[in-house]
């Protein structure tokens, strides 16, 4: 009997003991269980083309880092967003594309919320504020002002897109997502015009975290200058051949800034003693001795964003296993407005078996590359029919085409495989009809849109 | 002479018209060029401003990097530098040379980016110490000093660096703090001292492929090395765009040019291509140099209204004025003309009634002297003579009585005493009474007077004067005989009598003037035919005062035809008064 007392006794402190833990371990979770909706949004993960490497031999190895930006929780606030819309409204406009494009602004104003800023900004040869920087919720009146808009002259691209980021620094102190959406059709031919001038602007915005989309209507912009004013200002970038998609292309555009979970993300890739990086596959970067520096300006939810960086190393000896390389991301969080960090590493083994190599193949990483040297390829073959040398172009396409194919037969990739199938289809139209405008918009498009994982296409 | 005094006249009126209008138009014209050169003026005025603000940024900018340069820590000098060129936008490269061991960053090859490979190669003549920094300002100064005589020169050094105390506009501000390190950078505030040491430097504009490039230098002790920045020329533009003023009178326009004289941005209305020739220019130089900006007023590109506004408002108000003056003056001659054939007609009038009153006179005087005399026995001869008396004294009255109706009708004195009659009848009647007088005058009257009733409400006497004036003019005017055809046709509401003759009709010029007063066909002294001109002046008004007419056309087969329109009486007016039919 005592004995069973006792055994009550302990039952019941037990139970006591694993209330109070339980509750205690409530407790302490508590405050990060609430936090886990906006800490820590992003995750780095550091992977190689091949987990087995081979002994005793120098080799160029493929590293892939892996930002994952997660989705915050659906009852967190997002972050404010500062929005300068840039449209062009030259002679060329008239119409259907400028109906649809200020369909479009408004569209865009009305999925803002009260604590976002927004203004338009409309050129021709002159650039004009319509709606200065204000908080988006006057929504009837900037309607009426975009609805105001007329067609009228040359195309000030350059002047718009300074006007756009005058407008967007009015509030550049606030903790706002920064972007600029520029929407043309024409040729600039007011103000600083060429593709390397343009680009040295979205390089120095980018600077001040502000981003450049830039949406290209019809078959006679200048894809060249677009693609390069958005991929340094870390935009994205679209090809519409259609004013009908503008609506569709504003509003997928939209979803990514109102969903940007970190913003200034710097990556640092550094590898140890003995591994040298050669080069970045598909993005600008500074290699500085065994380290590479990267940045992307803004990460949007539930997207995935990598690096592609080849390096050069001599393999160690059967069995051995070593560090390849450790990359470390920073980035702005938009949420808790503090710096973040996050970090990964890779590490690999040395083997002699190759039949255990070639198994050991990342397949995911092979194919981010094949599709990076695709779009690479794609660029070189713009600059050969560029040059009028077509046949060299179609070669270019159609070897590449070619390496995609096996690619995609040797490890059944579907995805792979029909990108494979357009590249060859591109080739042969190239073959037949030359460089059509449309081909090399939507060339230079896809390409940029692979170098910079934009999911919107 | 009346024609000499006219023409006189015109050209005492015309001569000093002509003078005023040349002379006023050359003054508005002269008007309207000081307007231009005066908007063209201000507009280089303002041109001038806009040009002194973004002289005045850039020098801000170059002045403050130049102080944030010297203000960095020796140890600290690459690590500044490297965060400046991944954050500053105004930064595109940084650099670190050294005299003896060459550039130290960046290092060409793989490890730089491209952008810093082809930096290298950009200033690749200064970093192979083919020319020093030094020199790279002066020889500066003379490529590009013809551009500018009032500025400072461009390549500019800044030895023995003065820290200056300065106000700047909000927008330049901007600018400044980028350029003195007051931007975020993982916050850091990188301008770390205040400015203790005193070094050189200074800024060199060079050109690549005619693009401008900026490249900043600092050297804080002559043996150390030499480190700075290049200016990202396209973050300067693109804020000194949004910085640009956005209104500007209609008609200028206002644009940035580069060296190349392509336009980086303009303001106004008006599109420009590249190479339209500009009407004023400001220069950038030295900060900018080969910049300029171009002010466009005219060729074509803009409205006319513009630059010619008031000189087409003040010519056509002139044009009005002396328009008016010409009118005026063609009104008083016209005026004037008039009356001077009125005075003539007057004139000829007088002496055609005197002998008129005359031939008559002379045959009743000699008549009645002979029959006075008592020599003429004869008492057929007598009753034959007092015949003309009474026939000459009879036309002396209707004569009379024409001028005494003329002078009552032009007054407006003339009463007319309206009653309903049968005009066919009236009509039969006065044709009867002069039968006789037209047989002797070698006519042959045939009359067509339908036996109906044909109303009229009228003045009885009105109708024979105007009946005996046409039968008159017949008698007087056709001298070789025929016949004369006279009818009556009722119409609609009006009926015609109608005059016809087989004379020699009314020549085709006279045919509008003979109801005028006075006209005569042929109105010389000496016209073999008598007569006043009264006549049928005189029974167009009488016609026209009873609410007729009378109208003149050429009668088929030659002579005239004259046909008196006569209202007839309306249906109410006869039935009121039946018994006066």
């Amino acid at each position: 009997m005592k004995n069973l007392k006792f055994t009550e006794r302990t039952n019941l402190n037990s139970i006591l003991f694993i209330f109070l833990g339980c509750l205690c371990l409530l407790f302490c979770c508590d405050i990060p269980l609430s936090m886990a909706g906006i800490d820590s949004l992003v995750k780095c993960r550091v992977e190689t083309d091949r987990r087995l490497l081979p002994a005793d031999e120098t080799q160029n190895i493929i590293v892939k880092v892996t930002l994952d930006a997660l989705k915050p929780a659906e009852t967190t606030s997002r972050p404010a967003v500062n929005l300068a819309i840039v449209l062009d409204r030259s002679g060329s406009m008239t119409g259907q594309k400028l109906e649809k494009a200020k369909k479009a602004a408004i569209e865009a104003l009305r999925r803002l919320g009260k604590q976002d800023i927004f203004s338009v900004i409309i050129y021709d040869h002159n650039v004009e504020t319509i709606v200065p920087a204000q908080p988006a919720h006057n929504t009837e009146w900037i309607e009426a002002k975009i609805r105001q808009i007329q067609a009228g002259g040359n195309t000030a691209l350059f002047g718009g897109v300074s006007q756009g980021a005058s407008e967007i620094r009015k509030n550049i102190g606030g903790e706002y997502v920064h972007r600029i959406i520029l929407l043309s059709d024409g040729i600039a031919n007011v103000g600083p015009s060429t593709p390397e001038d343009l680009g040295r602007l979205g390089a120095a915005l980018i600077k001040e975290a502000i981003s450049v989309t830039t949406v290209g209507v019809g078959t006679d912009y200048n894809e060249d200058l677009m693609a390069r004013l958005s991929q340094n200002s870390d935009g994205n970038s679209y090809f519409v051949e259609s004013s009908r998609d503008l609506p569709r292309i504003f509003a997928a555009e939209l979803g990514d800034v109102l969903n940007v979970v970190a913003k200034k993300v710097h990556v640092i890739i550094e590898c140890p003693e003995g591994i040298t990086p050669v080069k970045i596959i598909g993005r600008d970067g500074r290699i500085k001795g065994r380290s590479v520096e990267l940045s992307m300006n803004q990460l949007y939810g539930g997207q995935e964003k990598y690096a592609l960086v080849e390096i050069q190393l001599r393999g160690g000896k059967n069995g051995q296993e070593m560090e390849i390389a450790k990359a470390r991301v920073s980035y702005d969080n938009p949420f808790t407005l503090k710096r973040e960090t996050a970090s990964g590493l890779v590490r690999a083994q040395f083997s002699d078996d190759f039949k255990k190599i070639e198994k050991s193949t990342n397949v995911e990483v092979k194919r981010e590359y094949e599709l990076n040297r695709n779009a690479l390829e794609q660029e070189r073959a713009i600059g050969f029919s560029d040059k009028g040398q077509i046949p060299s172009a179609v070669q270019t396409l159609k070897s590449s085409a070619e390496k995609l194919k096996d690619f995609g037969m040797k490890y059944d990739d579907r995805e792979v495989l029909d990108e494979a199938a357009e590249m060859e289809a591109q080739a042969e139209r190239l073959e037949a009809e030359g460089m059509t405008q449309k081909s090399r918009k939507e060339l230079r498009t896809k390409s940029y849109q692979i170098k910079n994982q934009q999911r919107t296409k | 002479m009346k024609k000499r005094t006219i023409i006189l006249y015109w050209i005492l009126l015309f001569v000093p018209t002509c003078i005023i209008g040349i002379s006023a138009f050359y003054m508005i014209r002269h008007e309207q060029e000081r307007i231009n050169q005066e908007a063209v003026s201000s507009a280089k005025v303002r041109a001038r401003t806009m040009a002194d603000a973004i002289s005045a940024t850039v020098e801000t900018v170059e002045d403050a990097f130049i102080e944030s340069l010297n203000a960095i820590p020796n140890p600290l000098v690459y690590k500044t530098l490297l965060d400046w060129v991944d954050a500053n936008p105004l930064v595109r490269n940084v650099f670190v040379w050294d005299k003896e061991k060459g550039l130290q960053y960046p290092l060409a090859g793989a490890t730089a980016t491209s952008e810093e490979n082809r930096f290298i190669v950009r200033y690749e003549a200064l970093f192979s110490g083919r020319i020093s920094w030094q020199a790279a300002g002066s020889s500066r100064n003379e490529a590009f000093g013809s551009s500018s005589s009032d500025k400072e020169l461009p390549g500019r050094n800044f030895s023995s660096l003065v820290q200056e105390t300065r106000k700047f506009k909000s927008g330049r501000q901007a600018l400044k703090d980028l350029a003195q390190g007051r931007y975020e950078s993982e916050g850091k505030n990188l301008l770390v001292e205040a400015v203790t040491s005193v070094g050189e430097g200074g800024w060199i504009p060079w050109f690549e492929e005619n693009r401008l490039h900026i490249l900043g230098w600092f050297q804080k002790r002559p043996d150390s090395a030499v480190y700075g920045i290049e200016l990202e020329t396209m973050t300067l533009l693109s804020r000194i765009i949004a910085d640009f003023p956005k209104e500007v009178s209609d008609g200028i326009v206002y644009a940035i040019v580069d060296g190349k004289g392509e336009i980086l941005h303009q303001i106004g209305n008006g599109m420009i291509q590249t190479g339209t020739p500009s009407d004023q220019f400001v220069s950038l130089a030295p900060f900018l140099p080969h910049w300029q900006i171009n002010v466009y007023m005219s060729n074509g590109m803009l409205p006319i209204e513009s630059e010619k506004g008031f000189l087409i408002l003040a010519s056509l108000l002139l044009v009005i004025f002396l328009a008016s003056i010409i009118l005026g003056g063609l009104l008083l001659t016209r005026q004037a003309q008039r009356n001077m054939i009125d005075a003539m007609q007057k004139t000829s009038f007088v002496s055609s009634v005197s002998h008129e009153l005359k031939t008559p006179l002379t045959s009743i005087r000699m008549y009645a002297e002979l029959l006075e005399e008592g020599r003429i026995k004869d008492t057929e001869k007598m009753r034959r003579y007092l015949k003309v008396i009474v026939a000459e004294s009879q036309r002396l009255t209707r004569l009379v009585n024409n001028v005494l109706d003329f002078s009552r009708l032009e007054q407006g004195r003339k009463t007319y005493h309206k009653e309903l009659f049968n005009l066919a009848e009236y009509v039969r009647t006065i044709l009867q009474a002069h039968r006789l007088r037209i047989r002797e005058a070698g006519m042959n009257l045939i009359d067509e007077v339908p036996d109906e009733i044909i109303s009229v409400e009228l003045d009885r006497d009105g109708i024979e004067q105007v009946l005996l004036n046409l039968i008159d003019n017949a008698l007087k005017y056709v001298t070789e005989g025929g016949e004369l055809l006279i009818t009556l046709k009722r119409k609609d509401k009006h009926c015609e009598i109608s005059v016809m003759d087989r004379g020699s009709g009314i020549p085709p010029a006279h045919r509008k003037k003979i109801f005028d007063r006075f006209h005569r066909v042929d109105n010389s002294l000496t016209s073999i035919r008598p007569g006043s001109g009264l006549g049928l002046s005189i029974s167009k008004k009488i016609m026209l005062d009873l609410g007729g007419d009378i109208l003149y056309e050429p009668r088929p087969g030659g002579g005239s035809c004259f046909i008196v329109i006569v209202p007839c009486a309306s249906t109410e007016t006869i039935l009121q008064n039946p018994d006066q039919l």
